[in-house]
């Protein structure tokens, strides 16, 4: 698959950042059009092609978090936010608002890299809009149809709840989901944000998937945002 | 004192003539009445007035009563028969003599009884009269010397001397000069001699009150230090009656609610201004940290992609690897230095939730082994579900930094582990970290998780820290209401840090 053909938006106001990041996104066969504040930002969301968008969200005109609400209004491109580590509740903020992923400064250019492919997965699984009947990463496997999950081939029981967490994450896989969003998806929106019944659920199954649960092979935790299913 | 019995002496005499002569003047109308035969109860009755005017204008009741005694005898001498003689002829008298004897007796006790309230109640208004005027005049000073020159003079004026005050500074030392009244308009400053001794004097004094060689000296006691003497000269001391000496006690204690109250108020301000320093300093840190952090993660990324460009033969390799590392220690102290300045701005505010240990400690060992893929860290947490209210991200920080300083001193392949039990005495998750490097110093110890303190012991080539991930490390545990420790392992080489969680949110 050639990737020329994906155009990704630099939004970064930092000249250095942004160089820096292109020429990584670029040397790996991606175009980039970068935006040095939000307003040059919708601008080129307008005029130009755009699949993917790389969002700083400390910049100098308009707050990161407003731009993301005002690119959710008309378009549903995916949006990574690129943010500093003491930034964690507009982290987490800005995922429950739309953003589908995001990194935190400073990061290597593979991190990057990864990010950007999990993004560019999800939206052509959205394109396609074709439903899956089974998924595996490493030695988990996951049997939508019949609702079973096998570790290296071997069947693991799980609880209803279990499975649908599990189910969630391999639906969104490489992707961090927050933990309100999660809670949303399995509890329902009346639930509240009470994150001890899911860490419970959580740690229930990790031992069942897990060797060690606190050094986690496929569910990894993003502490004060969410967890991530890792698919590489 | 002799001038105290010459003046007692004087008293004694005035009062004595003043009888006298009362008398003799009641003698001198009772003749006259006795001439123009007036009937003779008017000169019983002018007697009588005679030991009244006696007793208003006399100190005390033995005069009252000495007149009374007298008038008996100086009319029994010159008003009955035998006339000029001290006997008496017709017995009725001595009914004349007894009732005149009650009644001047009477009169007497009550007029020097009535004169006596009235003095003392006199006396009782001007001490409130002074003590006001002490108040009202010390709620205007504005510093120490203010209140020391007002206290001076108004006890001066009060206790008729001139007094003098000493104020003492913060440590309890004796100021080097003192004020004192020299006339009812003027003030001298006088130097104060052995300061040392007025000190040594002023802690050993258990009555309020020492006396040297020029004065008697009150201590002015604060709420908790002394914080100066008023001076009365010796001579006044002495003479000092009972009330004057409440009344200085009194004084003093006014003077000392003042220089408290103007030194708590001082207190304040200073507290205040410390603060406001305390703040502009933590924003300027702030705002340096904020700025420093995305040029270096321009380096770190920048110095990777020559990193990932070059070929490993390539001296330009070496160079920018070596830069990205300096960018990433330098990285970390400014993340530090962000940390405490949240810490110490007390605006932190834990954002506590039931979190499992095993995400937690997870997250911190995965973040050591991304940056230090060489070394192996043990995990050892308990089976069961363990949930400690915590801030996740906040003791996140506390086990990268104490993982990150295990690194630091422990060779790859050596054991570095981290280990969470429940202990079920204390309600706690205790967390350990502990490694296989050459351990703490013992002159370390105490100071290990002071700000700044960096160690002696330097190993060849070892990147120096400034000291700042164990005090983090501390504030963040002691804000949590848990505690932190170090020491060296028992079973070998090797350091081992400690730190304790409450398992349960304390209600405030």
């Amino acid at each position: 698959m050639s990737n020329l053909d994906e155009c990704i938006l630099v939004v970064e106001d930092d000249a250095q950042i942004r160089n820096f990041i292109c020429y990584s996104l670029q040397s790996d066969g991606f175009k980039c059009i970068t935006a040095k504040n939000a307003q040059g930002a919708l601008n080129a969301l307008v005029s130009e092609q755009i699949d993917i968008m790389l969002l700083d969200l400390g910049l100098p005109d308009f707050d990161g978090i407003d731009v993301i609400k005002k690119v959710r209004e008309w378009s549903e491109i995916p949006i990574i936010v690129v943010s500093a580590r003491d930034q964690d509740k507009e982290k987490a903020n800005a995922l429950d608002i739309g953003a589908d992923d995001y990194l935190t400064k400073p990061f290597s250019a593979t991190e990057l890299l990864a990010r950007i492919r999990v993004a560019l997965r999800h939206l052509y699984k959205q394109g396609g809009n074709r439903q899956q009947t089974n998924a595996k990463i490493g030695g988990l496997k996951i049997d939508y149809e019949k609702h079973l999950v096998y570790l290296d081939d071997k069947e693991i029981h799980m609880t209803p709840m279990e499975y649908i967490l599990l189910s969630l994450l391999f639906k969104n896989a490489g992707k961090v989901l927050t933990t309100s969003y999660i809670i949303r998806e399995i509890w329902g929106v009346g639930y509240g944000n009470d994150t001890q019944a899911l860490r419970a659920l959580m740690a229930g199954l990790r031992r069942k998937i897990e060797k060690e649960p606190a050094k986690p092979r496929y569910i990894m935790t993003e502490i004060g945002v969410g967890y991530r299913l890792m698919n590489e | 004192m002799m001038y105290l019995k010459d003046n007692r002496i004087v008293s004694i005499i005035s009062n004595f003539l003043k009888m006298a002569s009362l008398l003799f003047l009641a003698t001198v109308t009772g003749y006259i009445f006795k001439m123009i035969e007036f009937p003779e109860t008017t000169i019983v009755l002018a007697y009588l007035l005679g030991v009244l005017i006696t007793a208003r204008f006399s100190k005390g009741y033995l005069y009252g009563v000495l007149a009374s005694v007298l008038s008996i005898f100086v009319y029994n001498f010159f008003f009955t028969e035998p006339y000029y003689t001290l006997a008496v002829n017709d017995p009725s008298y001595f009914v004349t003599f007894t009732v005149m004897m009650i009644t001047s007796l009477l009169t007497s006790t009550l007029t020097s009884h009535a004169k006596k309230s009235a003095t003392v109640a006199q006396e009782k208004e001007s001490e409130t009269k002074a003590l006001y005027m002490l108040t009202n005049h010390l709620t205007d000073a504005s510093n120490m010397q203010d209140i020391a020159v007002t206290a001076t003079n108004i006890i001066s004026a009060v206790i008729n001397c001139n007094a003098a005050c000493l104020c003492f500074d913060e440590n309890e030392i004796p100021e080097k000069t003192f004020v004192q009244q020299i006339s009812s308009e003027k003030q001298i400053s006088r130097e104060t001699k052995n300061t040392e001794e007025i000190k040594h004097k002023t802690e050993v004094s258990q009555k309020g009150y020492y006396i040297d060689a020029e004065f008697y000296n009150w201590l002015i006691y604060g709420r908790d230090s002394i914080l100066g003497i008023i001076r009365i000269p010796s001579d006044s001391a002495v003479t000092m009656t009972e009330s004057k000496t409440r009344l200085l006690c009194a004084m003093i204690e006014s003077t000392a609610l003042a220089m408290d109250r103007l030194l708590s108020a001082q207190q304040r301000i200073k507290y205040q201004e410390e603060t406001v320093q305390e703040r502009y300093r933590g924003n300027l840190l702030r705002a340096i940290s904020h700025d420093l952090r995305t040029p270096l993660s321009g380096i770190m990324g920048t110095s990777e992609m020559i990193i990932d460009m070059s070929n490993q033969s390539d001296p330009r390799y070496d160079l920018a690897k070596q830069i990205h590392e300096d960018a990433d220690w330098l990285h970390s102290l400014v993340e530090n230095i962000l940390s405490l300045t949240r810490l110490q701005d007390g605006k932190l505010t834990l954002n506590k939730q039931f979190e499992a240990v095993e995400e937690v400690v997870g997250g911190a060992v995965s973040h050591i082994t991304q940056r230090s893929p060489e070394y192996e860290i043990t995990i050892k947490i308990p089976n069961e579900l363990l949930l400690v209210p915590m801030d996740a991200k906040l003791i996140e920080q506390v086990l990268i930094n104490l993982l990150d300083n295990a690194i630091k001193h422990t060779l790859p392949g050596n054991e570095i582990s981290v280990t969470v039990v429940h202990d079920q005495d204390t309600n706690c998750a205790v967390f350990s970290v502990a490694d296989r490097g050459e351990g703490i110093l013992a002159e370390d110890l105490p100071n290990i998780f002071k700000m700044f303190y960096t160690t002696r012991a330097k190993h060849a080539d070892a990147q120096h820290g400034i000291g700042l991930g164990l005090p983090i490390c501390d504030a963040i545990v002691k804000a949590h209401g848990g505690t932190i420790s170090a020491q060296n392992r028992k079973d070998g080489l090797g350091a081992e840090f400690i730190f304790t969680l409450p398992m349960e949110v304390k209600s405030k």
